[in-house]
């Protein structure tokens, strides 16, 4: 964190989310990994200890917040956070949760949204989960509003007992600024002697409907009067722009480019349940008005229904809703420059200065860059190998997928067909695997890594077997969640002090596969052997596989310059013909020389693991 | 508002350092008075993908992202990067330093696609911004390379064209301030720094 004068200090929004958590007076934190929230929680992590606050890595999202309801429910102040796919896991449990209430310590749900889905395997607006669930909601717009927006949440969760919501999106939880610090009070936590009466909603769920319906009237009104919301008051203005979050950022900007307009600019940070009053006040003499916000229009609905009720159809609304601005994808400042020239009625050119012609030109030059594995990675091992039983088979094998590195099984000659949630591969794999009784003539794999294994993988697994599917499912044990940066789970070699190792395949084992083995990722023959005995054999098999992050490795300090070099031996190779090392296997470290008409090994990027030597069928790649 | 946003670019490959360049070109700008905004993709796309670092220097907190064409300086860490970013945002105003440094794709790897000609990402960049320095392959910047610290090469290069608006010594500083350890940081800083008076904007030969 870089300072600036004695308390501002340059930090991510998630680095604010975290400070705020400390400086509100947060004691427990349950989290499940995922980009882009995952740095609130490693955050509170590295401070855990001065502060005496409770921090774990949860199996899963829903888990988590049923850990921190259940802190709560003891006195003790608990923040979760996750990302939006992570809100989906947990949902079942929020939606109960939010009539039995969170109790006297007080309840903070980060969520963080990916536009785009920049590192996401979907585009989700989280924030109708707040409407679902009948619970308030805050989207901080900067880093500082990232910060003083969690004490602010944790007083409200406290004083109505029920969770509350604060919603990020990747450019502000992953974008830095400055963020002026308040202190960080010494605080002892003590849990409460007992848990409130009656957690649960039974027998009239409806009544405890009414009361949660009851509270957020109440809160409405004090959100009416929160100083989070604001607007720029522009004298004489006729078009407001309300925005949420991020976008108020992309608002301001763009309206300081229409300086000879007279544009007012609101900033909504209470967006659940909307200040009704507050939002008349600013509608009050408006002419249009134009909504930005990041993927739904949640407050743009809302707002109309509000207009239509009170009869303020007078005023013109541009948004989502009359595609005004585009209703899928990330914003940024010049479609909200864009689409305040359109509900103006101006015209304005493109703020560059280039030609399309230019563009086009330069475009034609590009060549993507999907990402890869990177060098040496066994997952690329293990899809090597399933590629080999794929041709074996002539195309009659399905691999259902799943999240993780992994998943990048898809940019490797398609040898991962689906991906959707995490667990969702041997889940899938449960119908798939039943459907030889409808003339289903493929064999099934399921993939997971670990993480995913631990997350969301066990109850289809039983399932799996319990109903006798016929399925293949492959586990890629790389002993970390390595897609979010190597956070420990509960198989992992190295662990905190207090938690215990798991074994995975005693776990997989007590479900009794018909047939089980661990195998070596980093030997590619074994793996082909191994995959291609248990896809012959019916009914459910387990293959875990011990895997290697390379990112990982490097990070514990491992070398490898005391391994063999891997050398070309250019009498062995047979060129252009064969070419099946780099045009195939394509590890980074391998490069067609065009000349020579043989690969080179790029030492630079080469770490010695010699997984392409099995991958050359003529015996050109060799330990030196 | 300053009258006039200091907006840099620096676009690259995962793991060429240029987080650690933008917290270096922050951590000056704080120093030089301004509150900074730094807009950083990172998670899945680090796995070799393209990586766009946006530095945002003004007395307010503006979007994270720099609009299209506002772009001052580019620092190109990687060749073919470097045409993709000043596609997306940058233009006429808009001095872009560029490093000849390719970094291949899995396709290029394999000849089923070709690494755009140096020449040619060169001309095209010039058609798009104002100014293109491309580096030449000087001893010095092999021994950025050696040393790993490339990205501080750029930044050195680069604090020399933003001088007016961020000092270059406060760049210096940052850097014997946040990296660890700073010489091999400090002497490809300078020697880039040293690099923009010998270099000579690039002109397109056709
Ligand atoms: C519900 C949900 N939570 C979190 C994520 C973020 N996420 C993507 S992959 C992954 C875990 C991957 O770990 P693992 O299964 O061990 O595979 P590896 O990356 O190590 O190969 C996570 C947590 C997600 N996509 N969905
Ligand atoms: S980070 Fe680790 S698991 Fe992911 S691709 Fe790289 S080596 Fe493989």
């Amino acid at each position: 964190m870089i300072e600036r004068g004695t308390s501002e200090v340059l930090m991510s929004g998630n680095e604010a989310f975290a400070r705020g958590a400390l400086e509100a007076g947060i004691g427990f934190c349950a989290s499940y990994p995922g980009t882009p929230s995952t740095e609130i929680t490693t955050t509170l992590m590295s401070l855990a200890k001065i502060h005496g606050v409770y921090v774990e890595w949860s199996t899963n999202e829903k888990v988590a917040l049923e850990a921190c309801a259940g802190a709560s429910w003891g006195g003790i102040a608990a923040i979760c956070p996750m990302k939006s796919l992570g809100l989906n896991v947990a949902s079942d449990f929020l939606l109960n949760l939010n009539l039995s209430g969170s109790g006297p310590g007080g309840l903070v749900i980060i969520v963080c949204d990916d536009p785009r889905g920049h590192s996401s395997s979907n585009e989700q607006d989280s924030r109708f989960y707040s409407k679902a669930s009948y619970l308030p909601q805050f989207e901080p717009s900067t880093c500082q509003q990232a910060k003083d927006v969690v004490p602010v949440a944790l007083d409200i969760s406290r004083e109505y007992q029920i969770p509350v919501i604060v919603r990020s999106t990747t450019r502000l939880s992953h974008s830095r600024g400055i963020v002026k610090l308040e202190k960080v009070p010494k605080r002892k936590h003590s849990a409460a002697k007992d848990i409130p009466d009656d957690l649960y909603n039974v027998p009239s769920p409806h009544l405890r409907h009414r009361m949660l319906l009851d509270k957020l009237g109440d809160i409405a009104i004090e959100f009416s009067s929160s100083p989070l919301n604001s607007t720029t008051k522009t004298a004489g203005a006729d078009t407001l722009i309300i925005a949420t979050g991020v976008a108020h950022r992309y608002a301001l900007e763009a309206a300081s480019l229409f300086d000879s307009m007279s544009l007012e600019v609101a900033n909504l940070v209470t967006s659940n349940p909307l200040p009704g009053t507050l939002l008349k006040e600013w509608l009050r003499g408006k002419k249009s008005v134009l909504f930005v916000e990041e993927v739904d229009p949640f407050v743009e609905e809302q707002v109309l229904t509000l207009c239509a009720k009170d009869d303020l159809s007078a005023i013109q609304f541009f948004g989502k809703h009359d595609g005004t601005v585009p209703s899928h994808g990330e914003l940024n400042t010049d479609i909200v420059v864009d689409a305040v020239a359109r509900s103006v009625g101006l015209d304005v050119e493109l703020l560059g200065d280039t030609t399309p012609k230019t563009i086009e030109k330069a475009k034609a030059l590009l060549v993507p860059r999907p990402p890869t594995f990177c060098t040496g990675c066994t997952h690329r091992n293990v899809y090597w190998a399933i590629r080999k039983i794929k041709q074996r088979l002539k195309d009659k094998l399905v691999v259902a997928g799943d999240i993780g590195c992994y998943s990048l099984g898809v940019f490797y000659e398609h040898a991962m067909d689906t991906m959707q949630s995490m667990g969702s591969g041997i889940g899938t794999a449960c119908g798939l695997g039943q459907l030889h009784r409808f003339g289903f003539e493929s064999k099934v794999i399921a993939v997971a890594g670990d993480s995913t294994f631990y997350h969301a993988c066990i109850p289809a697994l039983i399932n799996a077997k319990h109903k006798g599917a016929d399925v293949t499912f492959i586990v890629m044990d790389n002993a970390t969640t390595a897609m979010t940066g190597f956070q420990p789970h509960p198989g992992s070699s190295i662990q905190e002090d207090g938690m215990v190792q798991m074994s995975l395949d005693r776990i997989v084992d007590a479900i009794e596969p018909d047939f089980f083995a661990r195998g070596n990722a980093a030997d590619i023959p074994d793996a082909i052997d191994l995959i291609w005995d248990a896809v012959q054999k019916d009914g459910l098999k387990a293959l875990v596989f011990d895997s290697i992050c390379r990112l990982e490795e490097q990070r514990l300090g491992v070398a490898y310059e005391d391994q063999a070099k891997v050398t070309v031996d250019i009498d062995n190779c047979w060129g252009e013909k064969c070419k099946i090392c780099v045009a195939q296997f394509s590890c980074p470290a391998l490069e067609w020389n065009e000349k020579t008409d043989h690969p080179v090994i790029l030492e630079h990027e080469c770490i010695r693991c010699g997984a392409c030597i099995a991958v050359c069928p003529h015996d050109a790649l060799k330990e030196e | 508002m300053v009258d006039r946003p200091l907006n840099i670019l620096i676009a690259g490959v995962g793991g060429q350092g240029s987080l650690l360049a933008g917290d270096v070109l922050a951590t000056a700008a704080v120093s030089h008075g301004y509150r900074p905004v730094v807009g950083q993709t990172f998670g899945a796309p680090r796995r070799g993908g393209s990586v766009l670092t946006h530095l945002r220097f003004s007395d307010i907190d503006l979007g994270p992202l720099i609009p299209y064409g506002k772009v001052d300086v580019l620092i190109g860490l990687e060749l073919m990067e470097s045409l993709r970013a000043a596609i997306s945002h940058c233009g006429l105003k808009t001095r872009a330093v560029v490093s000849p440094i390719r970094v291949h794709t899995a396709a290029t790897l394999s000849g089923e696609e070709k690494y755009p000609e140096e020449g040619a990402v060169l001309d095209s960049l010039a058609s798009i911004c104002g100014e293109v320095y491309d580096l030449d392959r000087l001893s010095e910047l092999d021994k950025a390379l050696a040393s790993r610290s490339l990205n501080m090469y750029l930044v050195g290069f680069a604090a020399g064209l933003a001088e007016e608006q961020l000092p270059s010594k406060k760049v210096r500083k940052a850097i014997s301030d946040i990296v660890s350890p700073p010489e091999p940081s400090l002497e490809s800083f300078d020697n880039g720094l040293a690099a923009l008076k010998t270099t000579r904007s690039y002109r397109s030969e056709i």
